[in-house]
């Protein structure tokens, strides 16, 4: 029963990726980092996504290694900007890690849902959850224009070098016609189905907050509090 | 309702001045999803290819810039009433701040977006140049995510690790982090979002309007 399984409220899930968000970007966010990654980490084995899990951590650790052993070994002008360059990009990473996760749970009922108890004006709160769905359909024609690139040897960063315009011209125009092509059908019926009606929906299963938001919070002050108490890692 | 009729009969609404409304029909809203959707997935994926060194990473923001053109020239061409590209600059930053952004990138791209509603009502949502300076400022939300180094570069410099790690380094990263380079970027993501505009409209007259899709 998926209906059933225990899940996180979203608007959990939201103020949670704009606190580490915030946390990680802020001037001295390098110390809160390890335990947003270890947060983001634990997120993904919880909801059994191996594959974020797995490579969450390496392309960290191969951040770490570039941007703070690296200039350490080999100290020269290029090495800095590398490190610097990946001491930048790490915090992102782990942002986006925790945003993944919601990105990756939420549906688009769950989020209008969540933005309706909020009260976020109704263009931006139907708007962002049709973006949610849209977003595997666009998706897949964008890997589909890929794959056909890639056949014609049409890809690569050398190719988009020595002929910039061509090279977005020949991706963007296919994928574009594609993705609008197909999104004629699911508005016609996100249409039929009440969208964007002024009456006011109920929804199925509503956004409450519950035990498994409680453990969250619980987690995530006892790993603040630890990012904030002991010595940091990563300065 | 007007909205609804507007909708229904698109050719009336072409001829008339276009009244300033903030009224959004249903058709708006999937329109404005559909490519602010368009919009990040061909972004991500010009973006994707700068993985692989970080040294490409700051050209990449430039293609960036022009990949966005050909999206929001298309989508300003549907665009008939305002608050439309406000509330795709809107949707775009929350969906970017949901996604791991920073609230500084957040607050300018909606600025931006604002600033680029002000252009397109100048030209009355008609006027083909409108449209192009219109994405020109819009397009430095590519540069949005770089605010932060400006205004933490302070903190960079007072942890402890910078002492030990040689003059080199600290020069190396005093130049990069320094304005002129920050600032040359800025500028250079300006010049990459009007080509993006002019790029977008020739292949909109190139492409979409043969095949009745503008």
């Amino acid at each position: 029963m998926s209906l059933r399984r225990l899940g996180l409220d979203p608007r959990t899930k939201i103020v949670l990726v704009i606190a580490c968000s915030i946390a990680v970007m802020s001037p001295a966010g390098n110390r809160f980092v390890p335990y947003a990654l270890l947060l983001a980490i634990g997120l993904a084995v919880w909801e059994g996504e191996w594959r974020r899990a797995a490579g969450l951590p390496m392309v960290a650790a191969a951040m770490w290694m570039l941007g703070w052993l690296l200039p350490v070994w080999w100290p020269n002008p290029l090495t800095a900007i590398i490190s610097i360059a990946c001491v930048y990009l790490i915090r992102f990473l782990v942002a986006i890690g925790v945003g993944a996760h919601l990105i990756a749970t939420t549906s688009s009922t769950q989020l209008a849902a969540a933005f309706r108890t909020w009260r976020i004006p109704r263009p931006i709160s139907v708007t962002l959850a049709v973006m949610l769905r849209f977003f595997p359909v666009v998706g897949t024609e964008a890997a589909a224009v890929l794959d056909a690139m890639r056949l014609r040897g049409l890809i690569g960063v050398r190719g988009l070098m020595r002929h910039p315009v061509l090279s977005v011209e020949r991706f963007t125009v296919p994928m574009i016609a594609a993705s609008l092509r197909a999104s004629e059908d699911l508005s016609a019926s996100a249409i039929l189905r009440g969208l964007g009606s002024h009456r006011i929906p109920t929804s199925m299963n509503a956004p409450r907050f519950g035990a498994p938001d409680l453990v969250l919070v619980l987690l995530v002050a006892a790993l603040a509090a630890a990012a904030l108490l002991l010595p940091a890692p990563l300065t | 309702m007007s909205t609804e009729a507007q909708t229904t009969a698109p050719t009336d609404a072409a001829l008339q001045r276009p009244r300033f409304s903030l009224r959004f029909s249903a058709r708006d809203l999937l329109r404005v999803a559909i490519f602010a959707v368009i919009f990040i997935v061909a972004t991500y994926v010009i973006g994707m290819l700068g993985i692989l060194s970080p040294l490409v990473w700051l050209v990449i923001v430039l293609f960036q810039a022009i990949v966005g053109g050909v999206t929001v020239i298309l989508f300003l061409t549907r665009v008939k009433h305002a608050g439309m590209l406000t509330l795709f600059g809107i949707v775009v930053a929350l969906f970017y701040l949901l996604s791991g952004n920073t609230l500084l990138s957040t607050a300018g791209i909606i600025v931006l977006a604002l600033i680029a509603e002000l252009i397109l009502w100048a030209g009355r949502y008609r006027s083909k140049w409108a449209t192009i300076w219109a994405y020109t400022v819009f397009g430095l939300s590519f540069f949005t995510p770089f605010l932060p180094l400006l205004t933490d570069r302070q903190a960079y410099f007072a942890s402890s690790s910078w002492t030990q790690m040689g003059d080199d380094y600290v020069r190396a990263s005093d130049t990069l982090l320094s304005t002129p380079v920050i600032g040359s970027l800025a500028g250079g993501t300006l010049v990459a979002s009007f080509l993006g505009g002019l790029l977008g409209s020739a292949i909109l007259r190139k492409h979409f309007v043969r095949a009745g899709l503008a």
